[in-house]
């Protein structure tokens, strides 16, 4: 028999079976669960639960704070298994600036603690206990050096203890930490009363729909026309993320996949609304922006569907541009060297191709100094997640 | 249509490509001169080993007067070296560079971009001058430069995505390099039912660091057998100058041998395999008298070893980039001292021979025994777990713990195996060579004086 997958947004189900994807509305007012089955409990129920796939990013993601020792490899490292796993909201601390660092006042779903190879000793003192001691965790796990272990394990209650993910080669370890997230994002949906029920219809582990589109992109080209290398950016309503093909950066990081995941947290259309108004008023290029597409930042202003249109055209080149070696920020990415850019999430309901195009090109032509772009491909369907989530071995 | 030429039809649609028309250079492929493959000279040159150099300027006028050069002194193979910019893919610097270099007559590029010269005017220089041209690059994604190329009539393709890749990168994902290069093996493979084959060659000098031929020729074939089940027919495998004449001999006969039985495993037997040899590619002496003596010895090896072809150096090798005259200078030497080296006896050691055939079996018995449903993610996963591991390879995917160094007869011995799988057996034939003792520093200094051994 074939299998059932869905996806539970934070605003539509994604059902796909048998090949077809059908995508329903959320009603707000319901609960996750009640809703699924409501909407297509006829076509669940032909599935049995070992065939039901599930992936969601309606739980909102789990936030997390990194703690670090340097930026080049602790820091760096820890975010991108981070990303990688799903994380969607990080926040990070360089061990040096702790003291100055300011206070987190909301609840931190998991604090990651990393810093030097094994044999390295004396890089956390009282400073990390006094810190942790003024915020709220739920966990908190230590991905660093093994001869810090006694002395962290003796000053932090609950202190979760993995294999460093700096390896003696500086190379990065992810296996460990990355298993720790998605089973830590698991146990989120079990815990949040809305969505645990879901657990009813599946046999199988639920991940985050970010991790899964992260493990679709080596398939993407059997769904989509694109080539190698290729970004994909997923504009949503809470957050922007962008997949890129690792060939597009110079880090020093070995992965198990083709692709990396980055995500701008404030550019969101709908519940970073104000951030993205923010970032885009602060952007010397924005203004041109405007005129080209002849429209005022008035616009920006009001609340209908034309401005919630706009936000998303600026919403495609702020991301560009924070990854363009215009910016200077976690990465750069080489864009001169892309061959197709791949749109997916709600801005496939909200712009055309040609609008998104028209955007692309306006940056290359104003950023990059090109005439000619990449090749825009709109993921009209939403179907990209399909592909990561069938191919899991796990599954 | 095809999802290979709908890949290359958005790959073509590049800002630095100007109307890249597909018809025009098949139909051009297919009616080139037989005297522009270097596949039709291998199988008419009745047992002479071809002459190509190195070289590759910016400019159109000074690539072509290089060529003028050559051409004086009756080079069987063209070089054109690529400029470091378009290796990286970065063409808006190459642009950049090579309008400076047309303006200030200072050469602004270490090669000759084409992928800005573009295919039409290169192709005018190709069948001017009518000879096989060789593309040197040591591009990770070269699948752009490879369509430019053919289309402008350069039909052997060098590199492959381990050997242009371990030696030059630091950070370029393994596993990318590999699906690029499989679509330049498609494209490779696509044109030459049209005419001659297209030759693909592959990079075996790699570091030219201590290599142990066990290395090289797992590589070599690894990148061989990757070539020829996308459907190429010709293949060079290669190696460079070890050090020890007779090292060189026993890599010679094993990668002859162990290229023909693997290609014949995986059953493309019917492919064309060629041996290319590299003179000296490590430290050069500055001495010039020496740097002569060095290229005569190595030409002398490489008719000894029956190489199809031998890739020469200048005397000046040991203070920049040679002039034009330096270069065809020493083309014109190396075939004067091949043409008095023919009907040369065969030579063989059979207790080496033996040993490393059994090193490269051993490596392929590991490759072939990774669990990956590919052959590029098999041998993928046996650099990323060590099974192949290249002594002094920047890149990160490197494992970095074979350590080799010469015996008393200058052969490269493997002193730490790390995790490459070689026999027990093996690894104490080579360690009953050496007689180093235990003293690190000790042998920390014997490996730099072995680095600069021709010094």
């Amino acid at each position: 028999m074939s299998k059932m997958l869905i996806d539970v947004g934070s605003t539509y189900f994604k059902v796909s079976s048998n090949g077809k994807i059908k995508h329903y509305f959320r009603s707000f007012e319901k609960d996750i669960y009640d809703d699924l089955i409501f909407k297509c409990g006829d076509d669940i129920s032909k599935f049995n639960a070992d065939d039901i796939f599930i992936c969601s990013s309606a739980n909102g993601g789990l936030s997390t704070l990194i703690i670090g020792f340097s930026e080049s490899f602790s820091l760096k490292f820890a975010s991108n298994i981070a990303y990688n796993s799903g994380i969607n909201i990080i926040d990070t601390i360089l061990y040096n600036n702790i003291e100055n660092c300011s206070i987190l006042g909301e609840i931190i779903d998991v604090v990651i603690i990393v810093g030097g190879i094994d044999g390295v000793s004396g890089i956390y003192d009282e400073k990390l206990i006094d810190y942790l001691s003024k915020i709220n965790y739920q966990n908190i796990v230590y991905v660093g050096s093994a001869t810090e272990v006694p002395f962290l394990s003796k000053k932090i209650d609950n202190l979760k203890v993995l294999k460093n993910i700096i390896t003696n080669k500086l190379h990065m370890y992810e296996d460990e930490l990355k298993e720790y997230l998605t089973n830590l994002y698991q146990q989120d949906i079990m815990g949040k009363e809305d969505i645990k029920h879901l657990y009813e219809l599946t046999a199988n582990q639920i991940y985050s729909t970010p991790y899964i589109v992260n493990r679709s992109l080596p398939f993407i080209n059997t769904k989509l026309e694109v080539v190698d290398p290729f970004i994909v950016v997923d504009i949503g309503g809470a957050t922007t993320d962008i997949h890129y093909s690792k060939d597009l950066v110079d880090d020093n990081i070995l992965t198990q996949n083709e692709y990396d995941r980055l995500v701008f947290k404030k550019l969101g259309v709908y519940k970073s609304r104000d951030s993205l108004i923010f970032s885009a008023k602060n952007n010397e290029f924005v203004y041109e922006l405007l005129a080209y597409l002849n429209t005022t930042e008035n616009m920006l202003d009001s609340k209908n569907e034309s401005s919630t249109k706009l936000l998303m055209q600026l919403s495609v080149f702020l991301v560009l541009y924070k990854v363009s070696h215009q910016h200077k920020s976690y990465l750069n990415i080489k864009l001169n060297t892309l061959n197709s850019i791949v749109l997916t999430g709600g801005i496939t309901k909200v712009l055309t191709c040609e609008e998104i195009d028209n955007i692309v090109s306006f940056f290359y032509k104003k950023i990059l100094n090109f005439h000619t772009a990449p090749e825009v491909v709109v993921d009209n369907d939403y179907a990209i997640w399909t592909l990561g989530i069938k191919d899991d071995p796990k599954v | 249509m095809s999802l290979l030429q709908r890949d290359r039809e958005i790959i073509v649609s590049n800002e630095y490509i100007d109307n890249f028309d597909f018809a025009e250079v098949e139909e051009f492929v297919k009616n080139a001169s037989k005297d522009l493959f270097i596949s039709h000279k291998f199988r008419n040159n009745k047992g002479r080993t071809l002459v190509q150099p190195r070289g590759g300027f910016p400019t159109y006028e000074k690539m072509f007067t290089l060529y003028e050069e050559f051409a004086s002194v009756d080079v069987d193979v063209l070089p054109l070296t690529i400029d470091s910019h378009t290796r990286l893919n970065d063409y808006s610097s190459a642009q950049k560079m090579l309008r400076l270099s047309e303006e200030s007559e200072v050469d602004m590029l270490n090669g000759y971009p084409l992928i800005n010269h573009g295919y039409r005017s290169t192709r005018k220089m190709v069948t001017h001058f009518n000879t096989p041209v060789s593309l040197r690059h040591g591009t990770p994604d070269a699948r752009l430069l490879i369509d430019i190329a053919i289309a402008s009539g350069i039909f052997e393709i060098e590199g492959g995505p381990i050997t242009y890749l371990l030696p030059y990168s630091k950070n370029f994902p393994l596993d990318k390099a590999f699906l690029y290069w499989k679509h330049v093996e498609r494209v490779c493979a696509k044109y030459s039912p049209l005419n001659e084959p297209i030759n693909r060659e592959s990079f075996g000098p790699l570091t030219a660091t201590l290599v142990p031929p066990a290395v090289t020729i797992v590589i070599q074939i690894a990148e061989m057998l990757l070539s020829l089940e996308e459907g190429v027919k010709s293949f060079s495998v290669s190696f460079s100058q070890t050090g020890s004449l007779n090292q060189d001999i026993v890599t010679a006969a094993v990668l002859k041998k162990s290229a023909k039985k693997y290609a014949e495993l995986i059953g493309c037997g019917d492919a064309v395999i060629n041996l290319v040899y590299h003179q000296w590619m490590g430290a050069f002496p500055r001495n010039k008298e020496f740097s002569e003596s060095l290229i005569n010895t190595s030409t002398v090896i490489a008719a000894m070893v029956g190489a199809n072809k031998i890739i020469t150096k200048t005397k000046a090798e040991a203070f920049g980039i040679p002039t034009k005259e330096d270069n065809a200078q020493s083309v014109a030497n190396v075939k004067y001292t091949l043409n008095m080296l023919r009907g040369l006896p065969t030579i063989a050691d059979e207790e080496e021979e033996e040993n490393l055939t059994n090193e490269v079996d051993e490596i392929f018995e590991a490759i072939f025994n990774d669990k990956a449903d590919t052959l590029w993610r098999q041998i993928f996963n046996s650099i990323k777990n060590g099974i192949i591991d290249v002594p002094y390879s920047p890149h990160i995917i490197n494992n970095n713990e074979v350590i080799t160094v010469r015996d008393k007869n200058s052969n490269i011995r493997i002193y730490e195996r790390g995790k490459m799988p070689i026999s027990d057996k093996s690894f104490a034939y080579e360690k009953s060579k050496l007689n180093l003792g235990d003293n690190k520093n000790s042998i920390v200094n014997q490996i730099i004086s072995d680095i600069g051994v021709m010094l």
